[in-house]
């Protein structure tokens, strides 16, 4: 194993052949996953990692994981069943809450990691059943949401960073009719914060009302994204934030909410 | 061109009102065509527009024929207007021009909402559902939460301050206190608007208006048949509106509102005034913070200095040149979405033709303005009224 460090918030170990990707939470000794995460977040964190240092085209995707959301934003080609022998990237799951990123046919040794951050059983579990409740097929909207039709048309913007190139300047999420506007173009997921808020459970909106008052609210920043455009994120649910104005801010792929049966997933802001 | 008047004006008391979307206007526009000082029929009605987000639970679709049909209107062309919480300033709007274009000569333009028949979560919902729903909604965003971010820029930029949002607070319950019609009629003490429950941070729930219920209504006449109608009618001498970004991120700026200033300056060019002109103003104080900004996007501070107005008082009933949100408010008069715009009208009718009681009329009142805003400030209108026609 060559390198270990803190990746978009987890714990990722960097090998020629292989990456895995960990998450930093623990209960009873086993790593589970956090107020916002899953096994697809973890690994659009991998292939993050493993994209900025060499081209990775398309992936093998278990079941439980979001092809969609995987291409959407990294790029890469969810390969079909029948073409699996020929595809040179596998993304694997295991029972806790580690995901591998494995160059096909290579040995994979999981690194046992000493670092861990234990969660109260009650409050994962908590958690655990209002995801289960948000993502159930009759836990419905009255009409104004971000349907998945909304949302896929966003998807690139929302989940790539995807902008439109105006001149000298870039105009993100893209606009309609945004006259002059040339071709698309992917943004820096970094920025600092402009305005911030923490919401009390009751001011979240209702999409948010199962979770929001286990997480004793929501915080959001307003980000000056250093491509230039201006941008509102949730934060990360399970890290403690001490805003600041101006404090340096990194996005990373997280689970926002779920709804109709279908998860919505989006970027949020890690303070770094 | 053809001037236009208000010649009658009516609406419920505001806050958790006992009937529902029918009895509620068929209370308002009977106020309404009862305040008309000459003989008045409803079928004298050419046209109407009834601002409403629909938020409770009934009539969804075709509200307004349902209430036209409860208030002796039935066979006037009605529609439902909907700009989120500026739909009855824009009703207004669209009823001014019908006279103004000469294809109507007495409208009626009005505004409903109930609020309170509804589940807290289901409310939660559509307190939502006009703020960005794409973006701002995903990143857990209601309108306290933009309005919070707003108010830290507002800070960090110009010095103002919490105190501030504290004093506008106050000075809105001490209004409403005065006001029969309030949702909220207390006082309230600086010490314990300055300690509420945090809602977004740094709003508190003394800086957030209450979810209303209410009715309000307004007739206009073209100036031949205004004065048929009555000797005192209250002229609408300049209607601006505009609209910007739904999102707050597609702005320059989150400490103005660009819809507010452009609308703003339209109304003053008609009327032929400046801000300086206005002895009244009823502005969209949803949150403290929107006070704020308002009295500087409207001109009565300077760019930055909208705390220091609050901080100083100034628009406190008959302190300062302008006396802002007599009616206590958005804050303590209560906000029934789709009502408020008309409402802020109903005040300045009754205002302008010196006939408010309980010590809280302006003195000398002759020119006064309403700033209702949709949203976080993606519409506005902006009207300007007088004793004296421009």
């Amino acid at each position: 194993m060559d390198e270990h460090l803190v990746w978009h918030g987890y714990l990722l170990s960097h090998h020629e052949d292989f990456t895995v990707i960990q998450s930093p939470f623990t209960l009873n000794g086993t790593r589970v996953f956090g107020a916002d995460s899953d096994p697809t977040t973890l690994a659009v964190a991998a292939l993050m990692h493993r994209i900025g240092i060499e081209s990775v085209t398309s992936v093998s995707v278990p079941e439980g994981m979001d092809g969609e959301t995987l291409t959407a934003a990294c790029g890469v080609e969810v390969v079909k069943e029948d073409d699996l022998d020929d595809c040179p990237w596998d993304l694997m799951m295991s029972d806790e809450a580690v995901v591998v990123l494995a160059k096909q046919g290579a040995e994979v040794t999981v690194p046992q990691l000493d670092v861990a951050v234990p969660v109260m059983a009650d409050e994962h579990e908590a958690l655990e059943q209002a995801w289960t409740k948000e993502l159930h097929h009759q836990h419905v909207s009255q009409g104004a949401f971000v349907s998945e039709a909304a949302y896929m048309e966003g998807a690139e913007a929302r989940l790539a960073m995807m902008g439109q190139q105006h001149g000298d300047s870039i105009v993100w999420p893209p606009r309609y009719g945004e006259r002059g506007a040339s071709e698309v173009t992917g943004m820096k997921r970094t920025g600092r914060v402009l305005s911030w808020t923490a919401l009390s459970a009751a001011g979240a909106p209702s999409e948010f009302a199962l979770r929001a008052p286990l997480l004793d609210g929501l915080s959001t920043v307003l980000l000056q994204l250093d491509d230039g455009p201006n941008g509102v994120f949730l934060l990360v649910d399970d890290e403690d934030h001490n805003v600041t104005m101006g404090a340096p801010v990194e996005l990373v792929l997280r689970r926002l909410y779920a709804q109709e049966g279908f998860m919505r997933y989006g970027l949020k802001g890690r303070l770094v | 061109m053809v001037n236009v008047a208000m010649v009658g004006a009516g609406q419920t008391k505001y806050g958790n009102h006992p009937l529902g979307l029918k009895g509620m206007w068929a209370e308002a526009a009977e106020q309404a065509f009862a305040s008309v000082d000459g003989d008045f029929e409803p079928r004298q009605v050419d046209e109407a527009f009834i601002g409403s987000l629909a938020f409770g639970g009934a009539q969804l679709g075709n509200t307004a024929a349902l209430l036209t049909e409860h208030s002796g209107m039935n066979g006037v062309p009605v529609r439902r207007v909907e700009n989120a919480c500026a739909s009855s300033g824009y009703a207004l709007r669209d009823a001014w021009m019908a006279i103004k274009s000469g294809q109507a000569d007495v409208v009626v333009a009005g505004g409903i909402e109930k609020m309170n028949d509804l589940t807290p979560e289901r409310k939660r919902y559509w307190l939502g559902v006009s703020g960005d729903t794409e973006w701002e909604r995903l990143a857990g965003l209601t309108f306290p939460g933009t309005y919070a971010l707003m108010a830290r820029r507002h800070f960090h930029e110009h010095g103002s301050s919490h105190d501030d949002l504290v004093h506008i607070s106050v000075k809105n319950h001490l209004h409403g206190s005065l006001n029969p019609k309030a949702h909220i009629q207390k006082e309230v003490s600086f010490e314990k608007a300055a300690s509420g429950f945090m809602v977004a941070d740094p709003l508190t729930l003394y800086d957030c208006c209450p979810t209303s219920d209410g009715a309000s209504c307004v007739v206009l006449a073209a100036d031949h048949v205004a004065r048929q109608l009555t000797d005192t009618p209250v002229w609408i001498n300049g209607s601006g509106a505009a609209s910007d970004h739904l999102a707050l991120h597609d702005r320059p700026s989150i400490t103005r509102l660009a819809a507010t200033q452009q609308a703003s300056k339209q109304a003053y060019e008609q009327a032929g005034i400046t801000a300086d002109d206005i002895d009244l103003a009823e502005v969209h104080d949803c949150f403290t913070i929107a006070e704020l900004m308002a009295t500087e996007d409207l001109g009565f501070a300077a760019r930055g200095q909208g705390g220091v107005f609050a901080r100083d008082g100034a628009g406190r009933l008959n302190e300062g040149a302008v006396t802002v949100n007599a009616s206590g408010g958005l804050k303590s008069k209560g906000h029934p979405l789709g009502a408020t715009g008309t409402g802020q009208a109903v005040e300045v009718f009754h205002q302008l033709r010196h006939e408010v009681t309980h010590g809280r009329q302006v003195r000398d009142a002759e020119v006064a303005l309403t700033h209702n805003v949709g949203g976080s400030g993606a519409t506005c209108a902006v009207h300007v009224f007088g004793r004296e026609v421009a």
